[in-house]
């Protein structure tokens, strides 16, 4: 177990060093940013100032290390446009984020494991292929499409709901709704795929055999085995917490972490966006590591064939 | 009580569900569409008609002359869709092939060499999935700036991973199966045990992906171009249309419906056909 965790740690640290090598990379080599936060008229020693200023006239090898050494120190860079830390920019807008993507996360399990485990235990009934025609449609509907459908009947038809912005708990029912559904059907889906995978094996048939009540047989031997591959999904889940909902924030002005990614990649402000995506692979690589340790518990089976490296 | 199927299902005719073929006649007529976008459409998609600007559908109220509608310039709802259908479509084939065919190879150069450059393929899988695409394809489009070219590429690697996956999986067990062993002993160079022996027997599995990668590539194009920062004006792709159509939501309402209605019908259908395969094709499934 100790060889396992050691070398998922490993992989995870060498992942982080790849997502800061590709955001170091793409952001650099990408154009000038002086001249664009400068604009092409500023006069040259300004932009030269500001090129100094920034660290960007060194070799980029050199910017490369220096951007290492200060990550290690906590120091993600300030935000070209106001010169305000990056990190504090980025952190002031996670509560606005999570007020969203919390409350969707609950919808999508409460909602999406229950659909895929009763479709699966009632499979080919009128139930089920209601579960599934609805869990494909959640899925082919884009987000932006049923936010703005959403806006369309309940604030502009019937005035229910604010449309937009952040201004009291009603205004995060459109949002979290939007982002719930979604999740919802691609998590009942999965759910009952699995579910139906472990329906299908001989222990199942040898338990009910053996007199063991279908109830318990489902509670016991079905579900644990089920909530191996759901658990992937739903870890996925809580890694994209912090960044799940760019496109959904955007539809309702939702001032949140993804809002202030798109601006920042219009105003290309380096830092902010590097710094978001720092911190999206870190949630990420943290809620796989949990994922991974989940899996050693659900299944003992792993915890001896996982430390070959076997995918 | 009723006991689940068990592994002995017997092997289904080949008679297919009303709701698949559905989505493939819907498919078949959107690459009509697409194809002949230059022929049907009944005005060039930037053409304006000034006097009939936010004219409403046939049915609601509008004129004869524009079937679905204009906006606000006064430009053809039903022209800048089948433009828009063709682009759509063009990025998602193209993006789509792309990521099988870079996400194979990569999955057989693992397979092949072993070692260290199968370790640095897994260093780029962690990679891939550590990241939601969306964030990573934001970054890199807004500062290398957009072109169409770009954009088709960017997507292409949209779901590569999971074809390296896959592909390296099946290689390393079809190494152990006596077949590419022995066009290997016959001399066979490893393009030839790869290209003529593997692929074509891990074809159906690759195929699966395709087309559940498919629709998602359409969504992801489609939520990039809302946001702006895909497809650029002049240019119109379907979100695109979704996109611009948002700033008249109230007062022209048809703009967005008619687009969102076609990206909703196409992922629909594609992600039947692609279930519905998977069911039949997918040797791990039986």
């Amino acid at each position: 177990m100790l060889r396992f965790l050691g070398f998922r740690l490993l992989r995870a640290i060498v992942t982080i060093v790849l997502v800061v090598t590709f955001a170091f990379v793409v952001l650099r080599l990408s154009g000038d940013p002086a001249l664009l936060i400068m604009s092409v008229d500023a006069p040259p020693e300004a932009i030269a100032a500001f090129r100094a200023a920034w660290g960007l006239d060194d070799p980029l090898w050199v910017q490369y290390i220096r951007y290492f050494n200060a990550i290690f120190h906590g120091d993600l860079g300030r935000s070209m446009r106001d010169g305000r830390d990056a990190i504090v920019l980025v952190t002031e807008r996670i509560p606005a984020t999570l007020a969203l993507t919390l409350p969707a996360l609950a919808i999508k399990i409460g909602i999406g494991v229950p659909a895929g485990v009763y479709a699966a235990l009632h499979r080919n009934s009128l139930a089920d292929r209601m579960v599934m025609v609805m869990a494909v449609a959640g899925f082919t509907i884009p987000s932006f499409v049923l936010g703005l459908i959403l806006v369309l009947v309940f604030a502009v038809q019937l005035g229910w709901l604010p449309s937009g912005g952040q201004e009291s708990w009603r205004h995060a029912i459109l949002p979290v709704i939007t982002l719930g559904v979604g999740g919802a059907a691609v998590l009942a889906r999965f759910t009952r795929s699995a579910m139906l995978e472990v329906l299908g094996q001989p222990f199942i048939r040898s338990a009910s055999a053996k007199g063991v009540p279908w109830a318990a047989v489902v509670r016991n031997h079905a579900l644990p085995n089920a909530a191996i591959p759901t658990v992937t999904i739903i870890g996925f889940m809580v890694g994209s917490l912090i960044a799940g909902a760019v496109v959904v924030e955007s539809v309702f002005s939702w001032p949140g972490v993804g809002r202030l990614l798109v601006v920042a990649v219009a105003n290309r402000d380096l830092a902010v966006v590097q710094c978001i995506l720092l911190l999206v692979a870190m949630t990420m690589v943290i809620a796989n590591l949990i994922v991974d340790l989940l899996y050693g518990a659900l299944d003992p089976r792993l915890r001896a064939t996982r430390t070959a490296g076997a995918h | 009580m009723v006991l689940p199927a068990a592994t002995t299902r017997p092997r289904r005719p080949l008679a297919i569900p009303a709701l698949v073929l559905f989505g493939i006649a819907w498919l078949v007529l959107m690459l009509l569409v697409a194809f002949s976008a230059d022929l049907i459409s009944p005005f060039p998609y930037t053409a304006l008609d000034l006097r009939n600007r936010l004219a409403a559908p046939i049915g609601f109220g509008g004129p004869w002359l524009h079937p679905l509608g204009t906006d606000e310039l006064g430009r053809d709802v039903l022209s800048r869709l089948i433009v828009s259908i063709r682009l759509s479509l063009l990025i998602a084939f193209g993006a789509t092939l792309i990521g099988a065919f870079v996400g194979t190879s990569l999955g057989f150069l693992a397979a092949h060499f072993r070692g260290w450059v199968e370790h640095l393929v897994l260093a780029l899988v962690d990679f891939s999935a550590s990241l939601p695409f969306l964030i990573l394809a934001l970054s890199v489009l807004a500062f290398f700036g957009n072109s169409l070219t770009l954009f088709i590429v960017l997507l292409g690697f949209h779901a590569w991973e999971r074809y390296a996956r896959i592909a390296r999986g099946l290689a390393i067990s079809a190494g152990a199966q006596g077949y590419a062993a022995a066009v290997r002993q016959l001399g066979a160079s490893p393009w030839r045990i790869y290209g003529r022996h593997v692929l074509p027997n891990i074809a159906s599995t690759l195929i699966v992906s395709m087309t559940l990668a498919f629709p998602e590539i359409i969504l992801l194009e489609s939520g990039l171009s809302f946001l702006g920062l895909g497809v650029q004006p002049p240019a119109t792709s379907l979100g695109n249309m979704v996109g611009y159509g948002r700033e008249y939501l109230t007062r022209a309402p048809w703009i967005l419906l008619a687009p969102a209605f076609i990206i909703v019908l196409t992922t629909f259908s594609v992600s039947l056909i692609g279930d519905w395969l998977r069911d039949r094709l997918d040797p791990t499934l039986r």
